[in-house]
C-alpha cells in the first residue's frame, strides 16, 4: 500500500543523486548535530577564528601556542554543525493539474518533493510538508524514517484542486515555520509577481533559506494553437473564448513582462528561483538545484 | 438602386450567413483546460479593441462580400441620376422642353438634344421601373398631361417632337405640381429635359418660390433634370424685324431689315466669313453672300424686287445648315399695312384728349393713325375688327355683360385694353384684375420693368423717365398679374393681366394723364412711348398678313381652319401648324410664325443656379452633351463583382495568420523561461 502512494519516487534517480548532498545556502539553527552550518560557535573539527578571551570563557579553549608566543590569551573558536530542517511547500491549486495524465504539472512537483525529501532525510535532516490550497496539510518539520514515510505517503494522497491561495498559504507557513528552515515551493507562480514579492520577503524576513521551483510548461509560454478555441480556467470555471491567431502576439508579451517582472522580485527577495519547463527531465532540474546549492555553500 | 432581375434580392438574407456560422462556429468550439489564464486575460485586454474591430470587419467584409454576389444576380442598374432612386416610383412624370433651341444638333450624328433627351429617358425609364410606373408626358408646347402605356412610347407621340416654341419652364412645373396634386400620385420622379435657356427658365420670375413652396409641401416627389446645355459655337442665326413693300419707278421691292448673328466665345475675334443667303418670295427664291464680320450683320432696308403686281405674299430667309437649324429661317409675310385704330372710351375730356393725341401722333410716316373718342354709353360701337388698342376710362363692366365679353375676345385675338381708374372703383373683377382704392399723396413710381412690357428701356439701352413722373393721386390695382410699375410699399399702379398668349394683352393703368392726377400729359413722354408701344403690340394682329410666334394658341382655338402657304413644304399635321415656324393660310389671311426671340439667347441657367431655383427640393441634376451617347443607365454588376473581389481579399488580408516560426519572441520566451543553469551554459 505504502508503495504504491510512493510511486513518484524512482530509486535509478535516488540513487544517482544521492551523492549530491542538499547544502543550506545559510546557517541553520538544528537541534541536532547535522551536517550543516550553524550559527553558533560549536566543537566541530573545522577551525573558525581567533578571539580574545574574556572572563567566563571555558579555559578548555585557550590556545596555549598563541599564549606562548604572544603571551595574550586568545580563545580558539570552531564553527557549530547541525541538521536542517526541510519544510516542502506544494501548490495544490487546480492549475497544478495541467499537463496530461500521470504527467501533471503537480506530478511533476511531487517527484521533485519528494526526491528532495528523501535525500534530506537520508542525511538525517527533518522533513515536513505543507500544502498551499484551501484544504491545508501541515506536516512539521521532523527526522526519521517514520515521519519521510508519513511524509512521502501524505504527497502521494494530495490532488491539486480548487482556486489559488498561494499568497496567503506562504504568508501563513513564514508565520509558523518558527526556526530557520529550508523552505522549497512547487508553484506555477501564475499570481502577480509583486503580490509574490511581499510573500517572499515575508519568509525570508524569517530567516528561512527560500527556494522555489517554478513549474511551466512549454505550452503555456509559447500558445501555440492552431484555431480558435474556448479555454477553460482550471482554478475557477471561467471559460474565455479566444483566437490564438489574433491574441498569440499580446499573449506572448504577457509571458515575457510576467518573467521580467519574476526576476526582479527574485533579485530582490533572493530567492533560490528556478524555473523548470516541465518537458525536461525532472532528474536534471534536480541535480542542478543541488549542485548550484553546493556552488553556493556559506562561508560565514 | 434598381434591378433588372429583383426576384433575386429575395436571397438578399442569405447575406446573414457568415454571422449565422461564425455564432454556431463559437458555440461548438473546442474546450481547453488552461492554467495560464493570468496571461490570456492580459493578452485579451491588450488586444480587446482592435481584436473586436478585426473581427467585425472581417464578418461584414464575409457578408458584403456574399450581399455583392445576390446583388450581381439581380443585375443592378444605376447610372449618373438614376444611382439610388430607391426602385420604381408610382408615377413617372416627364416633363420636357420642346423649345426651338432644344433643336440644337450633333453635326456628326443629326441627333438634336430633344431626340437624344428623349432616347435616353425612355431606355432610362423602361430600365428602371420595368414597367411597373404610370408614364406621364408633359410638353411645354401645349402642358397637357399625357398619359403613356410605357416609357417606349416617348420615341413614337407627336408630343414629343420638334417645334419652334418657346418654352416655359415655371408654367411646365406648374402643370406638373397640378397633375401631382390633382391625380394623387403617388411616389412620384418628375424628370426635365431641358437645355437650361435662360428665357425659358425665367430664373427671376416670382414664380419659382411659390412652385418651391408647394413641391416642398408634397411627399415623396424627385426631380431630375437632363441638362443639355452645351452651346453651337459659330452658329448663325437670322431674324427679320421688319418687311415693307415699296412701290419704285420701275416695279415693286420688299424692305427688309434682317440681323445675321454668329455665335462666339467671349472675348473671341473670329475672321469675317461670307455667308449664302437665300431669299425666297413667293416661292421665288434669290441667293446673294452676305460677309458677316463680327458677332452679327444688321442690313437696314435690304432690298429684294418683286413684281408690281403682287401686292400681297410670303417669304423666307435662309441660311446654311448648322448645329442649330431652328435659327437658319425667319418666315415673313407682306401685305399694305393695317391702319393704327385706336378707341378711348370715356366721358372725361380732359383725360381723354391727351390720350387721344398722343394715340393719333404719327410716329411711323408710312403708317395712318386714327384715334376715336366714345362716350361710355356708346361703347357697343366700338370697331372690334379693326381696333388696335381700346382705352378703357369708365368703370368695369361686370363680367357676362357683353361688353366684358367682347372686351376679353379683343384681348384674346392679340389686341391690346388699356384701362385707366373710374372715380367710384366698386370692385368688379375683369381679366382676374380690379380696382382698389384711390390715394392721394405727392408719390412716385419706385420700381418700373424696364426689360419688357410697356415700360422697357428704349432701343438704344435708355430708360423711360418713369421715376420723374409727378403724381398727385393714383388708384392701386389688386389681383394676380404681372406688375410692370410699382410706388413706394409695393402698391401697383401698372399691371398685365395674365394668360395673354396671343402677344395682346390687358392692362390697369392706376394713373390718370390729366394733370389733376399726374404730370404724364405734360411731360409725355412716357405716355407717348407706353401708348404707342400698345398700339402697336395689338395691331399685329390686325391685318390680313401677319407675323406671329409659334405657340399653342398662334392660330386661335382651331387651328385645323389653317394650312401650310407654301405648296410644296413638308407637311405639318394642323394640331401641330401653329408650333412650327412657316406661313400659314386661312382664306385670305397669312400669318408667319417664327421662333420666338427669346430662343436666340444664348445664355444658359448656370448648373449652379438649379441649387437655389430647387433648394428645398429632392433634386438630381445630370449634365449631358450630345456626344455621350452612353445611356444613362448601365448594368453595374461589374462594380459589384470588383466589390465581392475586394471585399474577399480584406477577409483574407486580416485572416492571415502570424508568422509562427517569427512569433514575437517566442525563442526568446523559451530562453527567458530557461532555467538559470541553462542560461549560464548558453
Amino acid at each position: 500500500m505504502a508503495e504504491k502512494k510512493r510511486y513518484f519516487l524512482e530509486p535509478a534517480v535516488l540513487g544517482r543523486l544521492i551523492a549530491l548532498p542538499l547544502q543550506a545556502r545559510q546557517a541553520m539553527l538544528g537541534n541536532v548535530s547535522g551536517k550543516h552550518r550553524s550559527p553558533i560557535r560549536g566543537s566541530s573539527l573545522e577551525f573558525d577564528q581567533y578571539r580574545k578571551y574574556v572572563p567566563g570563557d571555558d579555559t578548555r579553549r585557550l590556545d596555549w601556542r598563541t599564549w606562548g608566543r604572544s603571551d595574550r590569551f586568545y580563545i580558539k573558536q570552531f564553527e557549530a554543525d547541525t541538521n536542517l530542517r526541510l519544510c516542502l511547500l506544494m501548490d495544490t491549486s487546480g492549475s497544478m493539474d495541467f499537463g496530461t495524465e500521470g504527467a501533471t504539472r503537480f506530478d511533476y512537483a511531487r517527484k521533485l518533493a519528494g526526491s528532495l525529501g528523501y535525500f534530506a532525510a537520508e542525511q538525517g535532516d527533518a522533513v515536513g510538508l505543507w500544502s498551499l490550497a484551501t484544504k491545508r496539510v501541515e506536516i512539521p518539520a521532523r527526522r526519521g524514517p517514520a515521519h519521510l514515510g508519513q511524509v512521502l505517503d501524505q504527497l502521494g494522497e494530495l490532488k491539486p484542486a480548487g482556486g489559488t491561495t498561494l499568497i496567503e498559504a506562504l504568508h501563513e507557513a513564514a508565520e509558523k515555520v518558527r526556526q530557520r528552515a529550508l523552505v522549497v515551493i512547487f508553484s506555477d507562480f501564475f499570481v502577480a509577481p509583486a503580490e509574490l514579492k511581499s510573500a517572499f520577503q515575508h519568509l525570508r524576513f524569517r530567516k528561512h533559506d527560500v527556494a522555489a521551483f517554478h513549474l511551466l510548461d512549454q505550452q503555456e509560454l509559447d500558445f501555440d494553437f492552431d484555431r480558435p478555441a474556448r479555454f477553460l480556467d482550471m482554478e475557477g470555471g471561467e471559460t474565455m473564448l479566444a483566437d490564438p491567431s489574433l491574441i498569440a502576439r499580446n499573449y506572448r508579451e504577457a509571458v515575457r513582462r510576467y518573467i521580467a517582472e519574476m526576476e526582479e522580485v527574485i533579485r530582490t527577495t533572493g530567492v533560490d528561483y528556478h524555473r523548470v519547463r516541465l518537458q525536461e527531465n525532472y532528474e536534471g532540474a534536480l541535480a542542478r538545484f543541488l549542485l548550484a546549492r553546493i556552488q553556493n555553500h556559506p562561508r560565514r | 438602386m434598381t434591378f433588372l432581375q429583383p426576384v433575386v434580392l429575395i436571397a438578399l438574407p442569405v447575406a446573414a450567413l457568415p454571422v449565422i456560422i461564425h455564432l454556431i462556429h463559437l458555440y461548438r468550439r473546442r474546450q481547453i483546460k488552461w492554467a495560464a489564464m493570468i496571461f490570456l486575460r492580459a493578452a485579451q485586454q491588450m488586444n480587446k479593441g482592435l481584436s473586436r474591430l478585426r473581427q467585425i470587419l472581417i464578418l461584414t467584409l464575409r457578408v458584403l462580400a456574399v450581399a455583392a454576389i445576390i446583388l450581381v444576380a439581380g443585375r443592378p442598374l444605376a447610372g449618373g441620376w438614376l444611382g439610388l432612386t430607391g426602385g420604381a416610383p408610382d408615377t413617372v412624370l416627364i416633363l420636357l422642353d420642346r423649345s426651338a433651341s432644344m433643336e440644337q444638333k450633333d453635326m456628326a450624328t443629326g441627333v438634336s438634344k430633344r431626340e437624344a433627351g428623349v432616347r435616353n429617358l425612355a431606355k432610362a425609364i423602361n430600365d428602371t421601373t420595368g414597367g411597373h410606373s404610370h408614364v406621364v408626358l408633359i410638353d411645354s408646347a401645349l402642358e397637357k398631361p399625357l398619359a403613356l402605356d410605357r416609357a417606349d412610347a416617348l420615341l413614337d407621340v407627336p408630343q414629343t417632337g420638334a417645334t419652334d416654341t418657346a418654352a416655359d419652364i415655371p408654367g411646365l412645373l406648374q402643370a406638373a405640381l397640378d397633375y401631382i396634386t390633382t391625380n394623387k400620385t403617388g411616389r412620384t420622379d418628375v424628370w426635365l429635359l431641358s437645355d437650361l435657356q435662360q428665357s425659358d427658365w425665367e430664373q427671376g420670375s416670382g414664380r419659382w418660390p411659390a412652385l418651391r413652396n408647394a413641391f416642398a409641401s408634397l411627399q415623396g416627389v424627385r426631380f431630375h433634370l437632363l441638362c443639355y446645355s452645351q452651346g453651337a459655337d459659330g452658329d448663325l442665326g437670322v431674324t427679320v424685324n421688319h418687311v415693307t413693300r415699296r412701290e419704285t419707278e420701275s416695279g415693286a421691292e420688299l424692305l427688309l431689315d434682317l440681323r445675321i448673328t454668329r455665335r462666339i466665345k467671349p472675348g473671341e475675334h473670329p475672321d469675317p466669313i461670307d455667308v449664302p443667303v437665300r431669299f425666297v418670295v413667293n416661292g421665288i427664291s434669290t441667293v446673294a453672300k452676305l460677309t458677316v464680320k463680327e458677332s452679327q450683320l444688321v442690313l437696314q432696308g435690304y432690298t429684294i424686287p418683286i413684281d408690281k403686281g403682287t401686292r400681297r405674299g410670303w417669304g423666307r430667309v435662309e441660311l446654311p445648315a448648322d448645329a442649330f437649324p431652328a435659327n437658319n429661317v425667319f418666315h415673313f409675310v407682306f401685305d399694305d399695312p393695317p391702319v393704327l385704330r385706336s378707341v378711348i372710351v370715356s366721358d372725361d375730356p380732359a383725360e381723354s384728349a391727351p390720350l387721344q393725341a398722343a394715340l393719333e401722333a404719327t410716329a411711323d410716316p408710312s403708317r395712318k393713325y386714327v384715334a376715336t373718342t366714345l362716350g361710355v354709353a356708346h361703347a357697343a360701337e366700338i370697331p372690334w375688327a379693326e381696333t388696335a388698342l381700346i382705352v378703357w376710362h369708365a368703370p368695369l363692366p361686370k363680367p357676362g355683360e357683353a361688353i366684358a365679353r367682347q372686351l376679353q375676345e379683343h384681348a384674346a385675338a392679340g389686341r391690346d385694353v388699356i384701362f385707366l381708374p373710374p372715380e367710384a372703383p366698386d370692385g368688379t373683377e375683369l381679366f382676374g384684375l380690379h380696382w382698389e382704392n384711390w390715394k392721394t399723396a405727392p408719390a412716385a413710381v419706385q420700381w418700373w420693368r424696364n426689360d419688357a412690357g410697356l415700360l422697357a428701356n428704349t432701343r438704344d439701352g435708355k430708360a423711360l423717365p418713369v421715376g420723374t413722373l409727378e403724381m398727385t393721386r393714383y388708384c392701386t390695382v389688386g389681383g394676380e398679374g404681372t406688375p410692370l410699375a410699382r410706388m413706394s410699399g409695393d402698391e401697383t399702379v401698372l399691371m398685365r393681366a395674365e394668360g395673354d398668349e396671343t402677344g395682346g394683352g390687358a392692362y390697369f393703368l392706376g394713373v390718370l394723364p390729366g394733370s389733376g392726377s399726374s404730370s404724364m400729359a405734360r411731360d409725355g413722354v412716357v405716355m407717348f412711348a407706353m401708348l404707342q408701344r400698345a398700339l402697336n403690340e395689338g395691331a399685329g394682329t390686325l391685318g390680313k398678313a401677319r407675323q406671329g410666334f409659334a405657340a399653342a394658341l398662334a392660330l386661335g382655338p382651331d387651328p385645323s381652319l389653317w394650312h401650310q402657304a407654301e405648296a410644296g413644304a413638308e407637311p405639318i399635321i394642323p394640331p401641330e401648324l401653329p408650333l412650327r415656324a412657316g406661313v400659314v393660310a386661312s382664306g385670305d389671311r397669312l400669318i408667319a410664325l417664327n421662333r420666338p426671340p427669346g430662343e436666340d439667347v444664348t445664355q444658359t441657367v448656370p448648373v449652379a443656379a438649379l441649387n437655389d431655383l430647387f433648394a428645398g427640393l429632392d433634386f438630381r441634376v445630370v449634365t449631358g452633351t450630345l456626344e455621350d451617347t452612353r445611356s444613362l443607365t448601365n448594368e453595374v454588376w461589374r462594380t459589384f463583382l470588383l466589390c465581392m473581389a475586394a471585399a474577399i481579399l480584406g477577409e483574407a488580408l486580416l485572416c492571415l495568420p502570424p508568422r509562427r516560426s517569427k512569433m514575437p519572441g517566442g525563442e526568446k520566451i523559451a530562453a527567458a523561461a530557461a532555467p538559470w543553469g541553462e542560461k549560464e551554459a548558453a
